[in-house]
C-alpha cells in the first residue's frame, strides 16, 4: 500500500554519526571496468512540464549535451558531481561536532545550493539553537543562510556569501520506468557516495510527487543530487522505506525552478526565523487547501447496516474495508477506514495535513442492552493518539448529544493546537449513535495539522454526511 | 470531686471519688499516696489536690522538678490553682478532675443500637451488595466463561471486606477485648456497597441529566460515605471520644481523598494525549435526553478555537519553546 510506504518513510537526515571517512580520495576503481553502454533514447516530455521556459531550457540543454553523454560508470559520473555537492552540517549551539547533516548540491548560477527541507528545518525553525554549515570537496567551510523553503515538496534553496561551485543542469522531465539513475550524497557521514539504482517513475496517486528510485539510499545522503544518464539533476533524495530493499523517494527536479525563482538577485540573506516559520504555516495552510477543501459532488458513502457512512469527503482520500477483529464474541463489527496520509513533514517527528476516519458499526448478538453500551463504550474510548509533549497542547474537548440526519448521537470533539506553529490544530471528533439497543455507530474523525477552519468546515461535511437510512 | 486517671485513647483507667471539705488527695509514684501514679517523671510527691468548702479544688505542686500542670498551664509553686473542672498532668500522666459544679446534660441516645441489634442481617445485606457488585461489574464485561467470573467478582468483594473488617475486628480485641466481627463488616460493606453502587446509579443519572458536574457531587457523596464509616469503625475499635474520633476519621479520609487525587492528576496532566469523552454513553437514553441541534452543536466548537489556545498558553507557560520569538 502506497500511503503505508510513504508513514513508514525513513527520513535521510543522518544524526551526528562522527565516522571518519576520506573524503577527497576518489573511490578505488572497480577492477573490471565495465563497457561503455549506449545512452538509453532520451525520453520525449510527458507533458508534465513546469513551464514552458523550462521546457525551452530542458531543450537547449539537451541539443548541447547530446555530444557530451557520460560513461555509464559511476566513477565518471561522480567526479563530473564532486565539486557542485556540498554536505550540509547542523551544529548545536556553538558545538563543534554536528548535530544533523544531510547533503545538498549547487544550481543556476553555482551559487545557490538545493537540498531537502527536512535536512535544515532545524535551523528554520529554532535558529538560535542551530547553525548550518557546508563542507565543500575541496575542504572549504562556511555558514549558510537559508533563502527559500517548499514544505509541499521537501526542499530549501540555501546559499553562502563567498561560495561558488560548478552548477549541476536540472532535468525537468520525470525518468521513464527502467531508466538507469544515480544518487550522490553522505550516507552515514561515510564521505561523498555514489548508488546506482533505477528510476521507476512516478508513485501513482500519491499527493506529492515523488519518484520511485530503486537503489540503495541511506540516511544522510537527504538533499543529494538524483543524476540520470547524461549527469543532468532528475531529482532530490529525499527519502527511503525503513526495513525494505531499496525502495527510496526522490523529489522530482521540476519543483526547483520555481522556488530558484522566488530568490533572484540580489540575494536575501536576512529571512528572519519568524518570516520562515510563517512561510512553512501559509505552505502547509496552501496544500492543505486543496487537498482537504476540494469537494467531490455528490461526496461518497458508503452503506453499512442501514448508515451511510461519509468515505471521501475529499477527492484524495483512500478508503478500505477492514476485517477488523470483534471486541466481543457477540458483537459484530463492520469496519470502514479512510484516511488521506500526513504527508507534510515540517519538523522532526511531526507531519501534517493529514485525515482519517474510522467507522464502526456494532450489532449485539444477543448481549444484554447494558452489556452492549459496555462494549460500545469501550471501543469509543480505545483509539490511541498519538502526538509528543513537545509538539502539540493538551486537547480541549466539547461533548454534547445531537440529532443527527435519522439518528441521535452523542459527539465529542477536541481540538489541540500545535505548540510552535499557532496555525496548525489537530481534530479529533468521535461519534457515537445512542438510539439503538442493539446497533451503535462509532465513527471518529482525527484530523492531524490544519487550520481550524479547514478543520471545522471537514467536521460539518463529514456530520452532515453521517445518516441513517433503514 | 472526680479524679480519673486517663489513659492512652483518652479513656479513664482508674476513678476515684473524694467527698467532705477539706478531703485531700495526694498524687505521686510514694505508695502513701491517694492516687499512685507509675511515672519516672513524676514526683514520690508531686501533687496535691484538696476539696474546697464551695466545693472547688485547690491544685498545688509539691516542690517538683517539672512541676504541675493544669490545662496546660504550670501551677505556681506557691499559690496554687483553684478549679472547677480540668485535666491535671502529672509527669507524663493525665489526671481529669471534675467537681458538682460541673453541670451534667441528659443522657445521649444510643444511635447505633439498631445497627447492634440487627448487625447479622445488616452484614449480611452489605455483604451481599458488595458482592453482587462485583459480580455485577464482570457480567457488565459479558466475559465468555459467565460463571467463573461473576463468581470470581463476588469473591473478590468479599474477600476486601473480610481483609477490612478482620483490621478493625483485631484493633477491636486489641482495645476493648471483643472482636465485634459483625458489626465491622455491617459496616464496612455497607459503606463500599454504597460508594460503589452510588458511583455507578450517579454516572447514569448524570448522563440522563447530561449534567457532569453531578459525578463531582457523586464523588463528594463518596468522601462523606467514606467519613462515616470511617468514624464508625473507630467508635466501635477504640476509646476515643467523638471529637477525637470525628478528627482522626477527617483526616483519615482527607488522606484518602489526597491521595486518590494525586492518582489522577498524575493519570491526567499534561498528557496531549487524553481526550475527555464526556460522560459514558447510555444507550436507549436518548429517550430521556433531549438533543441539540447540529448546528447549535456546531456554534458551540467555535469555542474550541479559544480553548485550544488556552491549553496552548498554558503549555508554553510549563515548557516554554525554544526561542521562540525573535
Amino acid at each position: 500500500m502506497k500511503v503505508a510506504r510513504f508513514v513508514a518513510a525513513l527520513w535521510l537526515c543522518g544524526s551526528a554519526t562522527v565516522i571518519a571517512a576520506p573524503q577527497d580520495e576518489p573511490p578505488a576503481p572497480a577492477a573490471e571496468v565495465p563497457p561503455v553502454e549506449p545512452p538509453p533514447e532520451e525520453q520525449a516530455p510527458d507533458g508534465e512540464q513546469a513551464s514552458d521556459e523550462a521546457a525551452a531550457d530542458a531543450a537547449a540543454l539537451d541539443a548541447e549535451i547530446a555530444s557530451q553523454e557520460l560513461s555509464g560508470d559511476a566513477q565518471v559520473r561522480l567526479d563530473a558531481a564532486r565539486d557542485a555537492v556540498v554536505q550540509i552540517r547542523g551544529f548545536f549551539h556553538k558545538s563543534e561536532t554536528s548535530a544533523f547533516h544531510g547533503s545538498g548540491f549547487a544550481v543556476d548560477d553555482g551559487r545557490r545550493i538545493v537540498t531537502n527541507y527536512h535536512v535544515v528545518a532545524q535551523a528554520v525553525l529554532h535558529p538560535r539553537q542551530y547553525r548550518l554549515e557546508y563542507l565543500a570537496s575541496d575542504g572549504r567551510t562556511g555558514p549558510l543562510h537559508i533563502l527559500a523553503i517548499d514544505v509541499r515538496n521537501d526542499l530549501a534553496v540555501v546559499a553562502a556569501e563567498d561560495l561558488e561551485l560548478p552548477p549541476l543542469r536540472l532535468r525537468s522531465e520525470i525518468p521513464a520506468q527502467g531508466e538507469r539513475a544515480w544518487s550522490i550524497g553522505f550516507p552515514l557521514n561515510l564521505g561523498l557516495t555514489i548508488t546506482e539504482g533505477v528510476a521507476n517513475g512516478l508513485v501513482e496517486d500519491s499527493i506529492v510527487q515523488r519518484i520511485h528510485y530503486t537503489g540503495a539510499i541511506n540516511g544522510g545522503m537527504s538533499g543529494g543530487p538524483a543524476l540520470d544518464t547524461r549527469g543532468r539533476v532528475y531529482g532530490v533524495n529525499v527519502s527511503v522505506v525503513s526495513g525494505r530493499q531499496l525502495v527510496g523517494f526522490i523529489v522530482p527536479a521540476r519543483h526547483i525552478p520555481p522556488l530558484l525563482a522566488r530568490v533572484r538577485e540580489p540575494m536575501d540573506l536576512s529571512l528572519s526565523a519568524q518570516q520562515l516559520r510563517q512561510r512553512v504555516t501559509a505552505q502547509v495552510l496552501a496544500y492543505e487547501a486543496e487537498v482537504l477543501e476540494t469537494q467531490p459532488d455528490p461526496a461518497a458513502t458508503q452503506s453499512v447496516q442501514g448508515y451511510a457512512l461519509p468515505t471521501q469527503i475529499s477527492p484524495h482520500v483512500e478508503c478500505s474495508t477492514v476485517d477488523e477483529s470483534s471486541p466481543h464474541v457477540l458483537v459484530g463489527v463492520d469496519t470502514v477506514s479512510c484516511w488521506i496520509p500526513a504527508l507534510i513533514r515540517v519538523q522532526q517527528g511531526v507531519h501534517v495535513a493529514g485525515l482519517s476516519m474510522r467507522h464502526r458499526v456494532l450489532q449485539s448478538e444477543g448481549l444484554h442492552p447494558l452489556q452492549f453500551e459496555r462494549q460500545v463504550n469501550r471501543l469509543a474510548a480505545a483509539p490511541r493518539r498519538t502526538g509528543s509533549a513537545a509538539h502539540v497542547s493538551p486537547f480541549a474537548c466539547r461533548d454534547a448529544l445531537v440529532s443527527l440526519d435519522g439518528f441521535d448521537a452523542r459527539i465529542s470533539t477536541c481540538v489541540r493546537q500545535y505548540r510552535l506553529f499557532a496555525g496548525l490544530y489537530d481534530f479529533d471528533v468521535t461519534v457515537v449513535s445512542i438510539d439503538d439497543e442493539h446497533q451503535a455507530l462509532v465513527s471518529r474523525l482525527a484530523l492531524q495539522g490544519v487550520s481550524f477552519d479547514t478543520g471545522k468546515k471537514t467536521m460539518e461535511r463529514y456530520l452532515g454526511a453521517l445518516q441513517w437510512r433503514p | 470531686m472526680l479524679v480519673e486517671q486517663v489513659g492512652m485513647q483518652g479513656q479513664a483507667v482508674l476513678r476515684q471519688r473524694f467527698a467532705g471539705a477539706g478531703t485531700e488527695c495526694r498524687v505521686g509514684r510514694d505508695l502513701g499516696c491517694d492516687i499512685v501514679v507509675d511515672d519516672e517523671h513524676a514526683a514520690p510527691q508531686h501533687a496535691l489536690l484538696t476539696l474546697l468548702e464551695d466545693g472547688r479544688v485547690n491544685v498545688r505542686d509539691l516542690g517538683t522538678r517539672n512541676g504541675t500542670r493544669v490545662d496546660g498551664k504550670l501551677v505556681p509553686a506557691d499559690a496554687g490553682a483553684i478549679i472547677e473542672q480540668g485535666e491535671i498532668i502529672v509527669g507524663t500522666t493525665r489526671l481529669r478532675v471534675r467537681t458538682r459544679h460541673v453541670p451534667i446534660g441528659t443522657e445521649r441516645v444510643f444511635r447505633r443500637e439498631f445497627v447492634r441489634r440487627h448487625r447479622t442481617l445488616l452484614a449480611t445485606a452489605g455483604v451481599l451488595a458488595c458482592a453482587g457488585f462485583g459480580a455485577f461489574v464482570q457480567w457488565l464485561d459479558a466475559p465468555s466463561s459467565m460463571l467463573r467470573s461473576v463468581t470470581k467478582g463476588g469473591l473478590v468483594a468479599c474477600g476486601l471486606i473480610a481483609l477490612w473488617s478482620g483490621l478493625w475486628a483485631l484493633t477491636t480485641k486489641l482495645n476493648q477485648g471483643t472482636w465485634r466481627v459483625r458489626l465491622h463488616v455491617t459496616i464496612a460493606s455497607i459503606g463500599a456497597a454504597l460508594c460503589a453502587w452510588g458511583y455507578w446509579v450517579v454516572g447514569l443519572v448524570s448522563f440522563t441529566a447530561q449534567w457532569p458536574e453531578l459525578v463531582h457531587i457523586g464523588i463528594a457523596a463518596i468522601g462523606v460515605a467514606v467519613l462515616a464509616a470511617l468514624y464508625l469503625h473507630l467508635r466501635e475499635a477504640t476509646h476515643y471520644r467523638r471529637r477525637m474520633t470525628f478528627a482522626l476519621a477527617g483526616a483519615a479520609t482527607l488522606v484518602i481523598g489526597a491521595v486518590a487525587w494525586i492518582i489522577a492528576i498524575g493519570v491526567d496532566d499534561g498528557d496531549v494525549n487524553r481526550v475527555n469523552l464526556g460522560p459514558e454513553v447510555r444507550l436507549g437514553a436518548a429517550r430521556f435526553v433531549p438533543n441539540r441541534d447540529i448546528s447549535d452543536y456546531l456554534a458551540g466548537v467555535d469555542e474550541l478555537r479559544l480553548a485550544a489556545a488556552r491549553e496552548r498558553q498554558k503549555s508554553l507557560l510549563n515548557a516554554p519553546l525554544a526561542d521562540a520569538d525573535d
